[in-house]
């Protein structure tokens, strides 16, 4: 059986634990290059944001995307697979001493006319199970895999 | 590049476009970026990746890839990298509402990259002032790495 014959609708993909810490946002910005005071200066994230209150620094929420990505393709890549593409939302954000974890279901098998196509859905989940990012990846296995 | 990268935000905030000076479909200068291993190694770093595609050289060369790739979501850096100083993508206070990418061929350690972006939309939604963006980066090849759309909120 191949590896996409091996992959069924409603597998389960499980994700890194990511604990946000003010060394593990510095160290976010340092790799990013985003240095946006969002994520560094307390006293600016007091204030307001049109209708939006944070009340202190908040993670990049690309640092959600960076966690879903790992989970893909730490999932994908031993199966000769290639993480094709990522849709992502936040809704909520993370903040200092949250633990935030990536999941993905396998929700559609493709065959297109050169390949074939695994559709995932992705969660990002905080430490008391609220949902901070929502999406849907898209796995190819071509041919050979 | 990244030696002399202005890590102050606030410095050039005054000269950035704000929402109502973005035109949409005009094209945003961007600067070349030569990704080095050491910053692919970073980013791996900040995330977590272990996956010795990215780090472990005899590995990567034995790969199917033959030879080190940088994660897909690299672009993260990218972004910030191939972007001015005075571009707004820089303006304290914009958010990140959400993106998608979709990716051709890896990124590797040597590529010279490019950025080729825009603003593609504008609209207020819910009191908010959303930009719709439009990514492409490319290699030192002309071969497209990988293209994204992303909404960022604006500071007003």
């Amino acid at each position: 059986m191949t590896a996409f014959e091996q992959v069924s609708v409603g597998d389960t993909i499980p994700g890194p634990s990511f604990t946000v810490t003010r060394d593990s946002i510095r160290l976010f910005c340092e790799a990013s290059l985003d240095y946006n005071p969002l994520h560094l200066d307390d006293d600016y994230m007091q204030g307001h944001f049109g209708k939006t209150q944070f009340g202190g620094v908040i993670m990049h929420g690309m640092t959600n995307f960076g966690l879903i990505t790992r989970m893909i393709t730490d999932w994908c890549c031993p199966l000769a697979a290639i993480h094709r593409r990522l849709e992502t939302r936040w809704l909520k954000p993370v903040r200092l001493g949250d633990t935030i974890e990536p999941a993905g279901i396998v929700t559609a098998k493709h065959t297109t006319a050169a390949s074939r196509w695994v559709m995932i859905d992705v969660t990002v989940c905080n430490q008391d199970g609220e949902q901070v990012a929502r999406g849907e990846a898209m796995v190819e296995f071509p041919p050979s895999a | 590049m990244a030696e002399s990268y202005e890590t102050d935000f606030w410095k050039d905030a005054n000269v950035r476009k704000m929402w109502d000076e973005i035109i949409p479909g005009e094209p945003r200068p961007t600067v070349p970026y030569l990704l080095t291993r050491e910053a692919i190694e970073l980013y791996c770093r900040a995330v977590g990746e272990t996956n010795p595609l990215y780090l472990d050289e005899a590995y990567a060369n034995s790969s199917a890839y033959r030879g080190l790739i940088a994660p897909p979501s690299i672009h993260i850096l990218l972004m910030f990298a191939c972007t001015p100083a005075d571009d707004w993508m820089r303006s304290p206070g914009t958010i990140n509402a959400g993106q998608s990418w979709s990716y051709n061929i890896p990124a590797r350690p040597g590529d010279t990259i490019t950025l080729q972006a825009r603003a593609l939309d504008k609209f207020i939604r819910r009191e908010r002032l959303f930009v719709v963006h439009d990514n492409v980066f490319f290699n030192q090849h002309g071969e497209v790495i990988c293209s994204g759309r992303g909404h960022t909120i604006r500071p007003r």
